[in-house]
């Protein structure tokens, strides 16, 4: 039945011009000169005719369009979740062979001495997985727990978490510099949760912190555009290399530049969730050698 | 054997875990029994009489959302921490119903859970419903509805936040007891939040305003330099009316 549908109306319209052609064609209407009667039905007849073809094909066209962006997006989703999952795999990898290791070790270990330094590294093992473990419930409870929405002073909170990056160890020998507008009026309030909108600055500039070295400049700047604000956050660190942009707000994803930074890499993930959640937006622009600088678009009031 | 040791019932169907646990519990003073189950854990609470139990949630067949229904409908308070997250507001809700004296996530720090184990017992009154399980409680002038999430003070009803207003749940239900910042933060925001510690300390000042309460001469919230918060006022619970 449903494989007829789309024909159903264009075939009821081409019957209805049919029954007018007909009707044009068979009935004597005496005012009417004979020929102009039979021209008239021809005209309704094959306005009837190319009326519902292209009618059904439109329709045939459209479904079959509107399936195959399924398909794509369904192996777009089975994409992402094998990379998901053979990135977790790695993440846990790493830690419990760790633990493995330690575990042998520790049998074997001569003298008290040794064994304490083990079991110092086993425990910070296991605090690495529990941190993932909880950046991963985070990440899930963001998608679904109610926003605590209140009028959000945006420029305090990005003045906040920038206090916070300077005062961090992390940001001894780069050059911060917040920019935030004055004239010829102030960053508007905007509303959301605080808290997450907090997480999501903070987590950039720690990114920005920990992907810099000392000597490199990070700067964060922020401006009003129509209903929304845009907050930059630059830094002159190493960038990421092009083919990589693409993937770098995937759970888990780790670059080859990133591999020696600790991170459990859902710092992107979380940040992209908070300002997707806030009917926001995320970019990112980046060049290998120059640095890069990530966007957040949060609209003024949702 | 100058005082009687303090009887915890450990129940939670992974051998791994208390395995490792009761001997450390043990050595913290306790004295331990183990249940697997939630069927086991109803007998061995009939039979062993503890004085906590720590209650795992996920288990087979009986999990330790039904254990503690069914302990609380037949009358037992005998204290107990569910281990569950607690942070989000469904499974808060479910949390006032089942009237458990404290909650704690996996994957905790062993030594966290003794601590919460001495609060506990501390604070417990035996063969009384604690002030987890009231749905309304009252500080001085201050009445706080546990279910619908509302406080007044002196009759007036207070404007907070709902994370202001479940900061005050816990600390109205763990009065006397030293909080410690990172301990908010894992009730209240239900993670481990970057700099989290601010935003506890900014909910705690919105608390204070509110309820006119001097930081220097506190009478609901009292700050413990170096560790955290701690509810001053005494807590009763009060029947609806």
């Amino acid at each position: 039945m449903a494989r007829l549908r789309p024909f159903l109306l264009p075939g009821l319209f081409f019957l209805l011009m049919l029954a007018a052609a007909v009707l044009l064609w068979s009935v004597a209407l005496p005012d009417l000169l004979f020929q102009i009667r039979i021209d008239l039905g021809n005209i309704v007849f094959l306005i009837g005719l190319a009326g519902a073809a292209g009618w059904i094909s439109a329709r045939l066209w459209l479904r079959w369009r509107l399936r195959r962006t399924v398909e794509i997006v369904q192996a777009q989703s089975a994409d992402e979740r094998r990379r998901f999952l053979r990135r977790l795999d790695h993440e846990l990898k790493n830690p419990l062979t760790a633990i493995r290791a330690g575990l042998a070790n520790l049998a074997s270990a001569p003298n008290q001495d040794l064994r304490s330094e083990v079991i110092t590294s086993i425990d910070a093992q296991t605090l690495r997985l529990s941190r993932l473990a909880s950046d991963l419930r985070k990440l899930a409870e963001l998608e679904i727990r109610p926003l605590e929405l209140t009028q959000v002073d945006s420029a305090s909170l990005l003045q906040e978490a920038f206090d916070l990056a300077e005062s961090q160890p992390g940001a001894a020998g780069r050059s911060l510099r917040l920019t935030l507008p004055q004239a010829p009026w102030p960053l508007p309030h905007i509303q959301g949760d605080r808290d997450l909108l907090f997480l999501a600055v903070h987590n950039l500039l720690d990114n920005a912190l920990k992907f810099s070295g000392a000597g490199n400049t990070i700067e964060m700047r922020a401006f009003e555009d129509g209903s929304s604000i845009v907050v930059e956050v630059a830094d002159t660190g190493p960038g990421i290399p092009a083919e990589e942009i693409d993937q770098v707000w995937e759970e888990l994803y780790r670059g080859q530049g990133a591999r020696s930074i600790p991170g459990s890499g859902l710092g992107l993930s979380l940040v992209r969730a908070i300002v997707t959640r806030h009917g926001g937006q995320v970019g990112l622009r980046s060049r290998t050698g120059q640095g890069t600088v990530v966007t957040l678009r949060l609209p003024v009031s949702q | 054997m100058a005082e009687k040791k303090p009887r915890v019932l450990l129940v939670d169907d992974e051998s791994a875990i208390t395995n490792n646990l009761s001997p450390f519990l043990e050595r913290a003073g306790f004295e331990v029994s183990v249940a697997e189950d939630g069927e086991a854990a109803l007998n061995r609470t009939a039979d062993y009489s503890p004085d906590l139990l720590v209650l795992d949630v996920l288990m087979p067949r009986l999990d330790g959302r039904e254990v503690l229904r069914r302990m609380r409908s037949a009358g037992n308070w005998t204290p107990v921490i569910l281990l569950t997250q607690v942070g989000e507001s469904s499974e808060r809700a479910m949390a006032l119903e089942e009237g458990a004296d404290d909650y704690l996530n996996k994957p905790y720090d062993p030594h966290e859970l003794v601590a919460r184990i001495r609060a506990v017992l501390r604070r417990a009154r035996p063969g009384q419903p604690p002030l987890a399980a009231a749905s309304r409680l009252a500080s001085g002038d201050l009445v706080f509805d546990r279910r619908a999430l509302r406080a007044w003070l002196a009759g007036q009803e207070l404007t907070l936040t709902p994370k202001a207003l479940t900061l005050l749940d816990y600390f109205l239900t763990h009065p006397d007891e030293v909080l410690s910042r990172e301990r908010l933060l894992d009730v209240v925001w239900g993670w481990d939040y970057p700099v989290g510690t601010r935003a506890v300390d900014t909910r705690v000042a919105e608390l204070r305003r509110a309820l006119k309460d001097d930081p220097d001469k506190p009478t609901f919230i009292d700050t413990a330099p170096g560790h955290g918060y701690r509810f001053l006022g005494e807590v009763r619970p009060q029947t609806a009316g």
